[in-house]
């Protein structure tokens, strides 16, 4: 992120992420209650369409930028040393892309097995 | 009725103290009242006022938690015992009296006059009555501080964010049909810190004695930001 978009953008997509985490939140809810898959053959077909598989790709990665900015946010308001600032951001950015990558992982698995 | 007052002096004190007093209360009487009637029985006592009438903005103080001007505070809205500090966050140069420097330069940086490119005409700049009326709720800021002092975010920052005053005021001339900045104004705002560390608190909008809104002002920044930048 340039020194200029980090103001205006990190809001945006804070405000535009928080958005499609409580849709497809709703969603999710509205499945599980009115028409819950039994089973992990039936779990694993719902995740294997493709479009679900975007949907919750989407879902993910809107997850971790929201937890990104979030977290951001909270270091930058506390945690005044640069140095431990700067460390802190990189083990939550590294912490993320783990989530992330392991979440991806799974929904490719769910398409192969 | 009974005061209890926060005294801090730099020479003898390592840190601020609460000092009791007994004030007796008239019908009407004002906080400011009582901290010059404190004032009477303790001459070393200092605090900061003028105007009396909630125009100058100079009292502006921490009473039971929240940031009031004295003087437009009545003593008989106030549960005993009072207690009086300075604004949260300053730095105390004594007593009640605090160091506001920051938050001054805070409202230098937003250029708080009007910008013209287009040569100036010989007479006034003409406004219509609506352009007039959306600087209202905006002009009427005192400068008073009760608002940027009582939001968590200055109170970290004081000198990267901007806090509700000064953004308040740079609203103000976004919003002037006269003024001829709005890129640059926009431009000064961007990054991490001068605007974007509210959080929508609103500390602020119940802090100030005027009933102003500075969270809705940065809410039109925000807006007006998004607006040209798609
Ligand atoms: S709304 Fe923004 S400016 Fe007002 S107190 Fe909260 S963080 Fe501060
Ligand atoms: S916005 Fe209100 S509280 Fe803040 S400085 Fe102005 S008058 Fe005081
Ligand atoms: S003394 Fe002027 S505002 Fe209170």
């Amino acid at each position: 992120m340039s020194r200029k978009a980090s103001g205006l953008k990190a809001w945006v997509l804070q405000r535009a992420t928080a958005l499609y985490i409580g849709l497809f939140t709703l969603a999710l809810l509205g499945v599980l209650l009115f028409d819950p898959p039994h089973g992990y053959a039936q779990w694993r077909d719902g995740f294997a369409d493709p479009l679900i598989g975007i949907a919750t790709l989407v879902y993910i990665v809107s997850i971790l930028l929201h937890a990104w900015v979030g977290v951001r946010d909270v270091l930058i308001d506390y945690v005044r040393p640069l140095g431990l600032r700067v460390t802190l951001l990189a083990l939550v950015v590294l912490g993320l892309v783990a989530c992330g990558l392991w979440a991806s992982q799974s929904l490719i698995l769910v398409r192969l097995v | 009725m009974k005061f209890l007052v926060s005294r801090y002096n730099p020479d003898r004190d390592a840190k601020p103290h609460m000092q009791a007093f007994e004030v007796e209360v008239w019908r009407g009487m004002m906080l400011r009242d009582a901290l010059l009637e404190i004032k009477r029985q303790d001459e070393s006592f200092a605090f900061r006022h003028s105007c009396g009438e909630g125009v100058c903005g100079s009292d502006g103080v921490n009473v039971n938690g929240s940031n009031r001007l004295a003087c437009i505070t009545p003593v008989a809205d106030l549960k005993a015992p009072v207690e009086i500090r300075p604004f949260p966050g300053r730095p105390i140069i004594r007593d009640l009296v605090v160091d506001m420097s920051q938050f001054y330069a805070q409202y230098k940086a937003v250029e708080p006059w009007l910008v013209r490119e287009d040569p100036m005409p010989e007479q006034e700049i003409l406004q219509s009555p609506a352009e007039r009326d959306r600087l209202d709720g905006l002009y009427e800021c005192i400068l008073c501080g009760c608002c940027s002092t009582a939001c968590p975010s200055f109170w970290w920052n004081p000198d990267k964010f901007h806090g509700p005053q000064a953004l308040l005021t740079a609203w103000r001339f976004l919003a002037d049909s006269r003024d001829q900045a709005t890129e640059h104004r926009l431009d000064a705002l961007e990054g991490p810190y001068r605007l974007f560390r509210c959080h929508t608190i609103m500390s602020c909008v119940e802090a100030c004695p005027k009933g102003l809104n500075p969270t809705r002002a940065i809410g039109h920044i925000k807006q007006l930001m998004l607006e040209k930048a798609i």
